[in-house]
């Protein structure tokens, strides 16, 4: 009997709770989809990178179990305190205590499981489609199969019933604590009106306000100069922020009381005193509900923003500095051996040997003083170019040549440090280079592949005789560090492969020294492998790249759909059961001949201002956060790039965020 | 007569030192089996706290409440359960039956609790249904059903474990007059010919005129009692009245 009636509870419940059991569907297979991504054998062998991706998603989901017990937890609460006369019936009836709580565990057990399943059945569905979007992103072939990996099942399966068991736990806990008075006149009950001190939470809100303040410019230490970057003021930003933000929920009520109802004419304007009174009344007691949602938004807007830009950067960076396919640099001027052996191994449509060189540095560094490229350029010299070199480098990535004057030099620079050199150039466009003054023709700012390769950040294009004249000069130059003045690149056909990229570098680290040295002491033989070159590839670059995007985008999609869903379902069981609980007071508005729209309005205000109030501190604090830390991305990404991506974060969090929104509006209707 | 329930100076305060309520103050009286005792009084005086405390929803501050020998004042947490499916029935003003289960269903489920054979449990909710007139909707949910149809079974759910004593706070609180009617009609049935022992809370005259012997409560404190005796329905009635004048009014003048 006892069974026969969990499962008809079971039934009602799922269906008073389907935003509720909805979330817990979507969570079971976003949880499952990831964890099958995790365990896949094909997806951890498309690179080297994605191998670390399954090791990440079970870091992430001891984050994902924290927030479901938090919703979990948070359901149940209200399942309980609205069924409190069902419960008190119980108790009357005889049933013992240890029955009751077994019942409702069995109860959310039983929605638990189909939750669990249709969950699963859809993360299947989900896992077609992300691993088809991720060898999509590889341009591997794709075949739908329906893998049922069982690895994958256990794990989901260990989170979820873990996750249930545990708050189950602590539900039978409070329900053995009850006593059947409270549960049968619980709709009696006064509730506790905490009017706290006005004053105090003035106080406390300034504190807030402070505190994020201090927050960002703690943030501004470590990300203004980034070389001197302390990770110590990070984690104290982080710190202040969280606090800031709960000071702020804390202290929100008494601000908007002092601000709304304590100047007669906006009190009674409209329906401003229904509704404040309605929000100030229960904001009290919401205030550590809403400064967690508050957080978790803050860290969804943040770490999206962030992770956007990182993957902004990198794409960013293959452009910037692998405009050619294949580039390799050397300290010998001898290229044959490598030439022919890349012939051989790829489609070579063009190929091209230059010489790069040193001069003493001259005073174009001081364009970049105080920018974040300060101390990006070489230590004691800059490179040159012959025109005639960078001419053919142009026609090489399909730009148009150029020429020059006897006097003449071209600045060829990266794309994001154009405006500095601009700069100069409009107030001081003379530069004196080996002792000779020469006119700063044009700032050029294609990319070039000058992350050290062409010049690091930038470098300097001479005339052909000027040139000339400088290999002639005996320039002293100390190299502190490798030189690979030599340079070849070639573009290909086709993209180059990885296994490409490992062959060439195999082959120019190719010269193996025996050497012998006394180790423990014992005379030992060994092989050193000598680097005679740099290699990079365009199509090894792009791999990385990819398996770094695909890894950085699906795990903030993951975890702001699972932040964002929860926080939604919060906010909306709890505007839900309050609807219930409180339907007299709108029963009372229209016996005292409110008009249907009228009501409307003010349920959509209301509900408007509880969706809406966790979300603004978030957005209002992550604009300048973002700001802050993509200082540090400007070399490679732009600002409108940082806002366009910001944007997009937001648009995407109001849209899954609106659906909660309008269900629960549409409920709500219905409710009263 | 056997005496079923035997209440001792208990007395239930409310509230803390600065602001005291006496909702009970020092109220004792015994029920004897068979008896249907009605309890009557404004709101506010105390017959609800008294039901609840009788009833084990509520604690006593002080004195004892002896349900056949047996103090349940001094009955531990974890028998509480045991002693309610085995000696109380319980009729609500509201019903309380649970609406995911039907009304057959709602009957049964005391029986299950009390560990009553599946065999006998069928037979035994038609031989009650039908003394009290439910048969046609055994198998309907309450949600199907009129509120009086609802207080019937909840009636029917309070008798069918044969407890040693009904508690009914306002059953005809939620109900029509014919309802009504109908509901106090089968409790008299139900004291008279199934040898029910029950203890009801109304404000209603009429329901009361059924019981056979009424107390008056005033601010905590009885105030009057009263027998029907050999007295027809409509003398007690009238009796019920003047009593209830009496305590509405300034009673120094009247004395």
């Amino acid at each position: 009997m006892l069974g026969k009636l969990s499962f008809r509870n079971a039934k009602r419940q799922a269906k008073d709770y389907v935003i509720y059991f909805i979330t817990i569907v979507m969570t079971v297979a976003l949880l499952f989809s990831f964890n099958s991504i995790a365990v896949s054998q094909d997806i951890a062998e498309l690179s080297s990178t994605m191998k670390n991706f399954s090791k990440v998603i079970i870091g992430i989901n001891l984050v994902i179990v924290f927030v479901m017990v938090w919703l979990i937890n948070y359901t149940m609460k209200f399942m309980l305190e609205k069924r409190s006369k069902e419960f008190g019936t119980y108790q009357i009836l005889g049933i013992e205590k240890k029955d009751i709580s077994n019942m409702f565990t069995i109860e959310n057990l039983m929605i638990g499981l189909v939750a669990f399943v249709v969950g699963t059945c859809l993360g299947i569905f989900m896992y077609q489609v992300f691993s088809s979007i991720i060898m999509n992103i590889f341009a591997q072939p794709y075949q739908i199969s329906i893998e049922f990996n069982w690895k994958a099942v256990e794990m989901t399966a260990g989170c979820f019933f873990g996750i249930f068991l545990l708050v189950l736990f602590n539900s039978r806990r409070k329900i053995k604590k009850t006593k059947v008075y409270d549960l049968l006149y619980a709709d009696k009950q006064n509730e506790n009106h905490h009017i706290k001190n006005a004053k105090g939470n003035l106080f406390l809100f300034a504190v807030s306000i402070l505190l994020f303040l201090t927050g960002l410019w703690s943030l501004e230490q470590d990300f203004g100069n980034p070389d001197y970057m302390k990770g110590k003021n990070t984690t104290l930003a982080i710190v202040q922020f969280i606090l800031g933000i709960y000071l702020f929920y804390i202290s929100i009520s008494s601000f908007i009381v002092k601000y709304y109802l304590e100047n007669k004419t906006r009190k009674y304007q409209k329906n401003h005193l229904f509704l404040y009174r309605n929000l100030t009344s229960k904001i009290n007691t919401m205030s550590v509900t809403l400064g967690t949602i508050a957080m978790l938004f803050a860290f969804i807007m943040i770490g999206g923003n962030v992770a956007l830009l990182m993957n902004g950067m990198l794409n960013n960076e293959i452009e910037m500095g692998y405009p050619f396919e294949i580039m390799v640099a050397t300290p010998d001027a001898d290229f044959s051996k490598y030439k022919e052996f890349i012939q051989k191994n790829a489609k070579v449509t063009a190929m091209y040997e230059y010489q790069m060189h040193n001069i003493p540095k001259t005073n174009l560094y001081k364009a970049l003083e105080g920018s974040i490229f300060e101390g990006r350029s070489y230590e004691g010299f800059d490179n040159v170019l012959g025109l005639t070199d960078y001419n053919h480098l142009r026609e090489m990535l399909g730009h148009k040549t150029v020429s020059l004057k006897e006097d003449e030099i071209i600045v060829q620079c990266m794309k994001t440090a154009e405006k500095y050199f601009e700069n100069y150039k409009e107030e001081n466009n003379r530069l004196e280079l080996v002792g000779k003054t020469v006119t700063i023709k044009e700032i050029k700012s294609e990319h070039f592949a000058q992350v050290s390769f062409n010049g690091y950040t930038y470098c300097i294009i001479v005339p052909d005789r000027l040139l000339e004249e400088i290999k002639q000069m005996d320039l002293k130059i100390e190299m502190s560090h490798y030189d690979g003045s030599y340079k070849l690149v070639a573009q290909t056909e086709e993209p180059t492969t990885e296994t490409f990229y490992e062959e060439l570098s195999n082959y120019i680290l190719c010269d193996e020294i025996e050497q012998t040295a006394i180790i423990d002491g014992i005379e030992q033989n060994y092989t050193l492998n000598i680097s005679l070159g740099n290699v990079s590839t365009r199509g090894h670059r792009v791999n990385f790249t990819k398996s770094f995007y695909t890894i950085i985008s699906f795990l903030a999609f993951y975890l702001a759909l699972i932040f964002v869903m929860a926080t939604a379902t919060i906010l909306a069981i709890q505007q839900l059961s309050d609807s219930e609980k409180y339907k007299y007071r709108y029963e009372l508005l229209k016996k005292l001949g409110m008009e249907e729209h009228e009501m409307k309005q003010i349920i959509l205000k209301q509900l408007l201002f509880y969706f809406c109030l966790p979300m603004l501190i978030p957005i209002l604090l992550s604009i300048p956060a973002v700001l802050i830390v993509g200082q540090i991305f400007t070399v490679a990404v732009t600002i409108e790039e940082i806002l366009k991506n910001m944007l997009w974060v937001i648009g995407l969090f109001i849209f899954v965020y609106g659906i909660y929104f309008i269900a629960t509006d549409v409920q709500f209707s219905r409710n009263i | 007569m056997k005496k079923i329930l035997k209440v001792e100076q208990i007395q239930k305060y409310y509230g803390n030192k600065d602001n005291l309520t006496k909702a009970i103050d020092d109220i004792s009286f015994d029920v004897e089996e068979g008896e249907f005792i009605g309890i009557m009084g404004a709101s506010g005086s105390g017959k609800t706290t008294l039901l609840n405390c009788i009833s084990t929803i509520d604690t006593v501050s002080s004195g004892h409440i002896y349900l056949e020998n047996q103090d349940i004042t001094e009955i531990k947490e974890e028998e509480i359960a045991q002693f309610r499916r085995e000696n109380l029935g319980f009729i609500f003003q509201d019903f309380n039956l649970l609406d995911t289960l039907t009304i057959e269903e709602n009957i049964a489920l005391i029986l299950t609790i009390n560990k009553v054979s599946e065999a006998k449990i069928e037979q035994r909710i038609l031989e009650i249904a039908k003394k009290l007139g439910i048969e046609g909707i055994l198998k309907k949910y309450p949600y199907q059903v009129s509120g009086g149809q609802k207080q019937r079974c909840a009636s029917c759910r309070a008798i069918v474990n044969t407890p040693k004593i009904i508690l009914a706070d306002e059953p005809t609180g939620s109900l029509d007059s014919k309802s009504a009617r109908q509901l106090l009609e089968m409790m008299e049935e139900m004291n008279q010919n199934m040898k029910a022992t029950i203890l009801m809370v109304t404000h209603d005259p009429l329901s009361a005129s059924y019981c056979s012997k009424i107390l008056f409560l005033k601010d905590g404190k009885i105030f009057n009692k009263i027998q029907k005796g050999e007295k027809t329905r409509k003398d007690f009635y009238h009796e019920i009245l003047d009593v209830l004048a009496l305590l509405g009014g300034d009673t120094r003048n009247v004395r």
